[in-house]
């Protein structure tokens, strides 16, 4: 006797699962579209808290501070002076953080060397290194630049460090035993080996080191983002303020999103050509 | 001529340590030149070490190891390791250029050359990650060939291979061999695969000294499907069934 067995509805395949989705509901679950809804919840919290609180500025007032001190010729020389202080600071760091930090990876002795220093930066927050850099350079370029150098130079060593530490052993050999000289080395097995580190470092630098230049821009007096938005704050206009920060941390977004996401995708083209 | 010769040639690793272990008792041997001479025996005996000390990533503890070039300067080794060791990021003609002494016109064509010898003229501009484990030993034995050693040293190579590549394989480097006929000095664990690729097989035993010294009188080219390389094989395979029972005395490692 033959038992019939009930038909079981096979299990889906990917594709039909895939061909099965609609549309709209492809398009809801993108990750673009977790993007937008932060966006739009963080502008409408946003709208929400300057509509119950007097002293928060909203959106329309943020946007109309701006374009006021756009008619006034206030942004680009001081947002110009900022880039320069940040940009060159930063540079700093990374030409800075990268030398010490392989030296750190590869040598037993740089390691024991730098640790301590290198920890005790770790722990100086900008604000500290901002009152020492304007009482001791004054109202300068100097200041901001010695700051955003100091707050981010200890970011990019330990990163660098940890990378060139990672280095494969295996491929160190390799070198070695086909006698390669060490320029090749350093340029074709240890760079590209800590690549994902150094860009690691260069993005913490940028992140942590705009503290540092608004904030020595905020107490020193050369102008500057920092300086401009003290300067509304001192006057009690919260929309000034805003605008000046939005303007920054806007800048700062973009940077991060539209250079450094690109170039460190391009750095790793070999990782995504790998199946 | 003899191309590397060593002599009482001794590791310890850990020197002065508790932890100090003998690998390598007492190695005396020569190759000459042009020879491919496999060096047999059980896993963990020190053939890996003994490689490291030819090529120089390791120091010998005492004894004399000595290698002559043909041009007269420093010797020039080629490398196969058992895991390709490919830079990830780097194409395989890129490679392939990384351990040459010059990046000359010359050169990158020597490069080609062995990259079709092996069959991966197609995949020059490709990333190691794209190609398959095959593929990349590969490259990596091409690029070893491709720096026209004076010696080459193989650890192993097929040996994370499945069995039917690693076949094609032996027969590829046999090609290879036959045409520049470099001096080669090849570890495996494998009897059977040295017999079938060697003029010489060095057999340690565990506690580092030489247990025989093989010489294999077969003519080439060598097939696996060859009944007297099959009975070879089984030969040498019985001859070192004794040794088994020798290791286990426990005398003979501080012997
Ligand atoms: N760097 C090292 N330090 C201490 N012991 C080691 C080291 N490298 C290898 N050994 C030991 O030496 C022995 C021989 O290792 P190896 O040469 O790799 O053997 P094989 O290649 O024949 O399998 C093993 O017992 C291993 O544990
Ligand atoms: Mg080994």
């Amino acid at each position: 006797m033959s038992t019939t067995t009930a038909p079981v509805k096979a299990r889906r395949s990917t594709t039909e699962k895939q061909q099965e989705t609609p549309e709209w509901r492809k398009r809801l679950t993108s990750d673009s579209a977790a993007r937008v809804a932060a966006l739009l919840s963080f502008f409408l919290f946003w709208v929400l808290m300057s509509a119950l609180f007097a002293r928060v500025p909203g959106p329309v007032e943020v946007v109309q501070r701006l374009v006021d001190e756009f008619s006034r010729g206030e942004v680009f020389g001081n947002f110009g002076s900022t880039l320069y202080r940040f940009g060159v600071g930063v540079a700093l760091a990374t030409v800075v953080g990268i030398a010490v930090g392989v030296i750190m990876g590869l040598s037993q002795l740089g390691r024991a060397f730098f640790e301590s220093p290198v920890l005790v930066g770790l722990s100086i927050p900008a604000i500290i290194w901002s009152f020492l850099t304007v009482m001791w350079f004054g109202f300068g370029d100097l200041s901001p630049i010695v700051t955003t150098f100091l707050t981010s130079v200890p970011f990019v060593i330990v990163n660098v460090a940890q990378g060139v530490r990672g280095v494969s052993r295996d491929l160190r050999d390799m070198s070695t035993t086909y006698k390669v000289p060490l320029s090749r080395r350093v340029k074709d097995l240890v760079l590209p080996a800590v690549t994902g580190y150094v860009a690691a470092g260069i993005r913490f630098a940028i992140i942590i080191g705009w503290n540092g230049v608004l904030l020595a821009e905020w107490f020193g007096g050369g102008g500057g983002v920092g300086y401009r938005a003290r300067w509304w704050y001192d006057a009690n206009r919260f929309g000034g303020f805003a605008a000046w920060v939005v303007l920054f941390v806007g800048f700062i977004v973009l940077l991060d999103r539209f250079v450094l996401d690109r170039v460190i995708q391009r750095a790793f083209r070999w990782r995504d050509a790998s199946a | 001529m003899a191309v590397l010769t060593i002599k009482n040639l001794a590791k310890t690793f850990n020197v002065g340590t508790p932890r100090a272990s003998r690998v390598l008792d007492d190695i005396s041997f020569d190759v000459r030149g042009g020879t491919f001479v496999s060096i047999v025996g059980p896993s963990g005996c020190g053939k890996s070490t003994l490689l490291n000390i030819i090529s120089g990533v390791e120091e010998h503890t005492s004894g004399d190891i000595s290698l002559t070039s043909d041009s007269g300067g420093p010797a020039r080794m080629g490398y196969v390791f058992q895991d390709p060791r490919l830079l990830p990021w780097r194409s395989v003609m890129k490679n392939m250029m990384y351990v040459q002494n010059d990046r000359s016109e010359a050169t990158a064509g020597r490069c080609r050359k062995y990259l079709e010898m092996v069959g991966l003229t197609k995949n020059a501009d490709f990333f190691p990650g794209q190609l398959s484990g095959g593929m990349q030993q590969r490259v990596g034995i091409a690029r070893a060939f491709a720096v026209e050693p004076d010696l080459l040293l193989m650890d192993e190579p097929f040996s994370h291979l499945d069995a039917i590549t690693a076949r094609g394989l032996r027969a590829q480097l046999q090609d290879i061999w036959a045409q520049s006929k470099k001096t080669v000095v090849f570890v495996t664990h494998d009897v059977v695969e040295a017999v079938e690729l060697s003029d010489r097989i060095i057999v340690l035993q565990p506690g580092g000294r030489i247990y025989e010294d093989i010489t294999i009188d077969l003519p080439r080219p060598r097939r696996q499907t060859d009944p007297t390389v099959a009975t070879l094989q089984a030969e040498v395979l019985g001859r070192l069934e004794a040794m088994k029972t020798l290791s286990r005395t426990p005398s003979s490692a501080a012997a």
